[in-house]
């Protein structure tokens, strides 16, 4: 860090001060109590805790339905990033060719940002009805194609495309200006070489967007952990028969609904454990790419 | 250039078009489906391309028969907090971390930096026992130090903040991600400026009032923007938080029209009225805005 220029304590403690007792009051606190509960027991009929070491890991660990919610988080964090940076790449790619109109196209694809997945959750259970939406004409054709409220695979679908929805402004506006930032003296040097515009995509402009993408990966991975919760509280309710509970989900029933405050906790314990693991393994991963230009 | 850039321009202008109409399809489809009144959409039996006329019905009647408009307002005030609160205390505390010398430079920006990385979601059921009484750290104090006994205030003070648009705030502005962008930009300004400043007269705190904040102006509008539209569509934490439709914001408000009337046959046409009526602000704000969020954002920098 750079040596700053100023030195009176009294000044640096009132200008961080702010920052400090709000993210310590409505951060750390709840993280700690996180902790906390995830090693005490709730006694029932008002009030108190009582020490139960490790059991409410272990009663949580032995719950065949925690280990789904698990599995189905992984799959949703590896199925809706993957998808979200590899067509907001596509357009970023094709957006940075300046063509007419691209300024447009290029507005519109942001907007999803503006739009809360809660929301837009609330059209696309309209639009993937399976009587009313774009898929009723090929219900009658074969009864039973599309059934999001029956079929959980189907369901599992209508999620991720929403979260892809939701998911491609940030990715697409992260690469597109990594795009505009590789150097022209790159491209030039690359037209003398004899390179058409497709060779350097594969090996100029991709490599090149290297750090964007490694930065896109990392938030994504930690976006879809969470971000999923709207979609699902207005599309499926975590059904059918528990298709789409993904862990976020799971704990704000078993907190809010069923009132297990150690149960719930527990599971944030290993939630927030394996979203930084992630962060960890994707940064550990980000050593073996070279970001030299 | 003068190369032949035909076939990859094809294929770009393809993709922006299909790109652009998967964007556009879910909103188009909402709004296509909000000009039409009740009977219109039962007798159409699905998605058509017809343009009702009802829309302004439609519009009336969720002014006037919901409690939209009215959590529209609270959508606005909270999510003005949150950017308030964002831009202003990441802009003092990235200040002191950048121009002061001090050995806790590296401890505040390790803390800050914590909350990027764990989103509100992932600990609501314990930031909502925080919120429910936000002096539970004061009563461990009292009760650790035995001062509750001495003062007489006991260890069992209460204070709520559940209901209120602070409460449902604060924790959506925690995560600290404005520290950084701030830090990026005040490291590219000249390192000489603070040291300029003092020659003239001015100490710490005249130079953030007079000379740092007017520099910071395209970062601190296009942040304030962003964490706007990210506290319009937060769902999770102002669900929890705001349990009286009178304390909820809009996009919660629309969450419950359209999941506590499951049993009847869904009122489409209304739902999707409602729908663009709590997204229009924050669309709007990056359609008009964009250029500004994305510049100061500095997304670019290396």
């Amino acid at each position: 860090m750079q040596k700053g220029f100023y030195s009176g304590r009294w000044t640096y403690a009132a200008l961080v001060a702010p920052i400090l007792v709000l993210i310590f009051l409505f951060f750390y606190v709840p993280v700690g109590l996180a902790f906390f509960w995830s090693l005490f027991l709730e006694r029932p009929f008002g009030g108190g805790s009582q020490f139960v070491g490790l059991d409410n890991f272990a009663r949580v660990l032995s719950d065949a339905e925690f280990w789904d919610a698990l599995k189905r988080t992984a799959i949703f964090m590896i199925v809706a990033p993957s998808l979200a940076i590899g067509i907001s790449l596509m357009l970023a790619l094709a957006a940075d060719r300046g063509l007419r109109g691209s300024s447009a196209a290029r507005n519109i694809i942001i907007w999803p940002k503006a739009v809360a997945g809660a929301s837009i959750g609330v059209v696309f259970v309209f639009v993937f009805n399976p009587f009313l939406g774009i898929f009723a004409p090929l219900n009658e054709i074969w009864p039973g194609f599309w059934n999001p409220r029956i079929d959980g695979t189907d369901a599992f679908i209508t999620i991720v495309v929403a979260q892809v929805w939701n998911g491609i402004p940030f990715n697409f506006i992260i690469l597109l200006s990594g795009l505009q930032t590789i150097p022209d003296t790159v491209t030039k040097a690359a037209v003398m070489d004899g390179a058409s515009p497709w060779r350097r995509v594969w090996d100029i402009q991709i490599p090149l967007l290297t750090p964007q993408l490694f930065l896109t990966f990392v938030l994504e991975f930690v976006g879809t952990v969470v971000e999923a919760f709207g979609l699902i509280d207005t599309m499926t309710e975590g059904g059918p028969g528990g298709a789409t509970t993904l862990l976020i989900y799971k704990i704000y029933v078993d907190g809010f609904k069923a009132y297990d405050l150690s149960g719930a906790a527990t599971q944030t314990v290993i939630l927030m454990l394996f979203v930084l693991i992630m962060v960890a393994l994707q940064f550990r991963l980000e050593k073996h790419v070279k970001y030299e230009r | 250039m003068i190369e032949r850039t035909r076939s990859i321009d094809i294929a770009a202008r393809i993709i922006l078009i299909v790109g652009v109409a998967f964007i556009l399809a879910p909103l188009v489809i909402a709004f296509l489906t909000a000009t039409l009144s009740y009977e219109q959409f039962v007798r159409n039996g699905g998605i058509t391309l017809q343009v009702g006329t009802h829309f302004l019905d439609n519009l009336a009647y969720i002014w006037t028969e919901t409690a939209l408009p009215a959590q529209l307002w609270n959508s606005i005030v909270i999510s003005t907090l949150v950017a308030a609160i964002k831009c202003a205390f990441a802009f003092t505390a990235t200040f002191a971390l950048v121009f002061f010398d001090n050995r806790l430079n590296r401890i505040v920006f390790g803390l800050t930096l914590v909350t990027v990385m764990l989103p509100l979601e992932l600990v609501v059921i314990t930031t909502y026992q925080i919120v429910a009484n936000i002096a539970m750290p004061l009563n461990w104090i009292l009760a650790l130090t035995g001062l509750g006994e001495i003062t007489g205030l006991g260890s069992d003070l209460r204070l709520s903040l559940l209901d209120t648009y602070v409460g449902v705030a604060a924790p959506i502005a925690c995560a600290s991600t404005s520290v950084f962008i701030y830090r990026q930009f005040f490291l590219s300004l000249p390192r000489d400026l603070p040291k300029a400043a003092a020659m003239d007269g001015a100490g710490p705190w005249r130079f953030m009032w007079d000379i740092l904040l007017p520099l910071s102006w395209t970062p601190l509008v296009a942040t304030f923007m962003f964490w706007f539209i990210g506290g319009w569509t937060q769902y999770l934490w102002p669900l929890v938080a705001a349990s009286t439709p009178d304390a909820q914001p809009a996009v919660v408000g629309l969450a419950r029209l359209a999941t506590t009337e499951q049993d009847r046959i869904p009122e489409v046409p209304m739902l999707m009225t409602g729908a663009l009526f709590v997204s229009f602000i924050p669309v709007l704000l990056i359609a008009v805005m964009q250029r500004q969020i994305v510049r100061g954002l500095n997304l670019s920098e290396k």
